[in-house]
């Protein structure tokens, strides 16, 4: 069984959905990111997902946009990165999902970016850009080392589409809970549980809803909706920012977040 | 994959097999374009590639369209035989100019912007949104979104704000938002970024019209379509005035419109030398340019704002910024369908540094009583290097694709900064 089959049925035996925290490779500096990672982990983090920085970043909103900046000026790279995963996989055996764009990829190649990823001990992918159409390259080469694949649906996902998707789709279906960008949302699109409902009509795999969800009460909501996994990301990166212009690190306050949000996934 | 291909270095046209240059799997010139957008645009995307199918043979938009182009932003443009400036570079070559710059609003952008706003319209959509670099596109969007009744944001680098000021009013008297984009670079690529986060959002009730042949699949193909105009009064019109099609056809490349509109028509004229002439800024030593076309360490294959092209670079594969005296010419990445003429070698791709477009722009307005825009001065600026050089009897187009009061404060600090 791989990583994200045992993270997803544990976290059913348990009657919980899986939280997913989100931070960016790198971000503020190389080893506050490990510290960042541990406080996820120790919090009650189920599956980490890791975003590799890029300069433009089309789908991300601006706490995001800056991490990326932060990450970037730190000195993150390819090597670098790969590094940092292999040090995280050093004290912890949850998934870890990476989120790039296509750009990233194909400055190594499809092929060295997967095998240096799978030796890292990356579980998934998700390209923000790269729609299952031009990922043809990228598949092959995924599941040649294990990887498994994500991809994103939202509202405006017409059913046919969800299916063929589903269809593509290995370790989780990552469902925006809105269109648009990241970003921590004060209030939670009602659209969230229509579509959980239309997707689980097309394929039986995970599905982790993200995009917008900042609070202990969102996750609440987004679990009884009928996710197996909770995606928080900008609310999260927005404490790393916070901690970094204070001069502080935000270790501490990010684990008792982290399990907070945690307590937030058991179902009613 | 990252491996620039030499094949185009001196390939002879007769090579060339595929004259029109179509998209050989949908969305493709050859390996290059593509949908690389996040899966929210995707339903859009896929919205706009049917609706255009439609709208291009609905006789009713398209008469609607011919009549704006014509009695609203003054097409057919004329193609000017520029006499003085021949004879100042040698007498040799006789030099044309496309006059795109006297369009309404001053450049071929209108042409574009009009195409797209109506189309916005065709798909019942209330919101135009753009990004601009100098402001033309910008412009020209305001003004359709004006004359069409429609909501209408810009997305505009602060750099370029400032550089581009006049434009900058200009979008707001129309009753255009112009929207400060601060990240990045804050120049062109910063601007279409949110753009295409807006759109994301908005895209139930909005269109994202491209300026430029870029973006991820149909955008490339709509604007070569909406510009290729250029290129069909042209072919006519210098068939008129020389009596034959001409040697050699030049064109200005930032995102590359102006130049695959023009281009378009002569493909398949493989006597005809295709040229587009990007910025060299100031040269290219380090990174301060804009030539993705031409060898150098910045420049590689890549994925940009939805198509897969030559984008510059720095070695960790994140995206270069870029330097041109000219806000429009100031882009990393550049057209697929470009990308494929170069690698199939239909067309050749040159530069011109800042200091050489700006020699330009003075000899046009010295010899012509034309000022160009500092864009289309790159294109002068390889007429005036080569027509000296030429047979004689050479017939030379060069497209001036837009007028130049825009950029007056840019010239004038440009020369101030030379004589310290």
């Amino acid at each position: 069984m791989n990583r994200y089959e045992e993270a997803f049925k544990m976290a059913k035996a348990r009657r919980e959905s899986a939280l997913i925290p989100f931070a960016v490779a790198g971000d503020p500096g190389p080893d506050a990111f490990l510290d960042v990672i541990k406080a996820y982990v120790d919090g009650g983090a189920d599956v980490l997902e890791i975003g590799y920085p890029f300069s433009d970043p089309v789908a991300d909103g601006p706490v995001n946009q800056r991490a990326s900046q932060r990450a970037i000026k730190a000195g993150l790279n390819h090597s670098l990165f790969f590094s940092l995963v292999k040090e995280i996989r050093s004290f912890t055996d949850i998934p870890i999902g990476l989120l790039t764009y296509a750009n990233t990829i194909n400055h190594l190649g499809a092929e060295a970016f997967c095998k240096k990823a799978e030796r890292a001990g990356i579980d998934s992918i998700l390209t923000a850009d790269m729609p299952p159409e031009e990922s043809i390259d990228l598949d092959t080469q995924m599941r040649k080392h294990g990887i498994g694949r994500v991809y994103i649906v939202s509202e405006l996902t017409p059913d046919d589409r969800m299916r063929y998707i589903g269809n593509r789709v290995d370790s989780f279906v990552y469902v925006v809970s809105r269109p648009g960008v990241t970003g921590a949302d004060a209030a939670l699109s009602s659209s969230v549980k229509t579509t959980l409902t239309r997707l689980k009509r097309v394929t039986d795999k995970p599905a982790a809803v993200g995009f917008g969800i900042a609070t202990p009460k969102h996750v609440r909501e987004v679990t009884g909706a009928g996710a197996q996994g909770v995606i928080v990301g900008s609310a999260l990166v927005n404490m790393i920012e916070d901690a970094v212009n204070k001069g502080k690190s935000p270790a501490r306050a990010l684990k008792k977040r982290v399990s907070e949000l945690k307590a937030a996934t058991r179902h009613a | 994959m990252n491996k620039r291909s030499t094949k185009a270095k001196g390939a002879n046209t007769k090579s060339v097999k595929s004259s029109r240059a179509k998209p050989s799997k949908p969305g493709y010139f050859g390996r290059f374009g593509g949908t690389f957008a996040p899966e929210t645009l995707m339903p859009a995307l896929a919205e706009v590639r049917e609706a255009y199918g439609r709208f291009r043979d609905d006789e009713r938009w398209q008469a609607e369209y011919g009549r704006l182009l014509s009695t609203y932003c003054g097409r057919a443009t004329p193609l000017y035989e520029a006499v003085n400036l021949g004879e100042r570079l040698g007498g040799r070559a006789r030099i044309f100019l496309k006059r795109e710059d006297l369009n309404h609003t001053g450049a071929h952008k209108i042409t574009n912007a009009l195409g797209q706003a109506l189309l916005a319209r065709f798909m019942g959509k209330e919101r135009l949104i753009a990004e601009t670099g100098a402001g033309q596109h910008g412009v020209a969007t305001a003004t359709a979104a004006a004359l069409l009744g429609m909501e209408c944001d810009i997305f505009m680098g602060t750099v370029d704000m400032q550089r581009q000021l006049p434009n900058v009013y200009r979008m707001n008297l129309l009753g255009a938002r112009v929207v400060p984009v601060d990240s990045g670079g804050r120049t062109l690529k910063d601007a279409v970024n949110e753009a295409m986060r807006d759109w994301t959002r908005t895209v139930r009730n909005t269109h994202y019209a491209f300026g430029s042949a870029l973006g991820p699949h149909p955008f490339p193909t709509i604007v070569r379509d909406f510009q290729s105009v250029i290129g069909r009064e042209c072919r006519e019109q210098i068939r008129a005035a020389a009596g034959r099609l001409p040697d050699e056809v030049v064109a200005c490349v930032g995102g590359g419109s102006n130049a695959i509109g023009i281009f378009s028509a002569f493909i398949k004229d493989k006597g005809v030398r295709l040229t587009g002439v990007e910025a060299g800024g100031f040269g290219l030593r380090g990174s301060q340019h804009a030539v993705r076309l031409t060898p150098s360490p910045y420049s590689r294959l890549g994925i940009l704002h939805g198509a897969y092209s030559y984008v510059l670079q720095d070695k960790d594969g994140q995206i270069a910024d870029t330097h041109s005296v000219s806000a429009g010419l100031d882009y990393s990445g550049v057209g697929p369908e470009h990308a494929h003429l170069f690698e199939s070698g239909r067309a050749n791709y040159t530069y011109a540094t800042d200091e050489e477009a700006v020699g330009a722009f003075r000899l046009l307005c010295e010899a012509e009583g034309i000022i160009p825009a500092l864009e289309s001065s790159h294109a002068v600026a390889y007429a005036v290097k080569h027509a000296p050089k030429m047979a004689a009897g050479s017939v030379v187009v060069v497209n001036l694709s837009g007028r130049g009061d825009k950029d007056m404060d840019s010239v004038a600090k440009f020369l101030e900064a030379r004589k310290k």
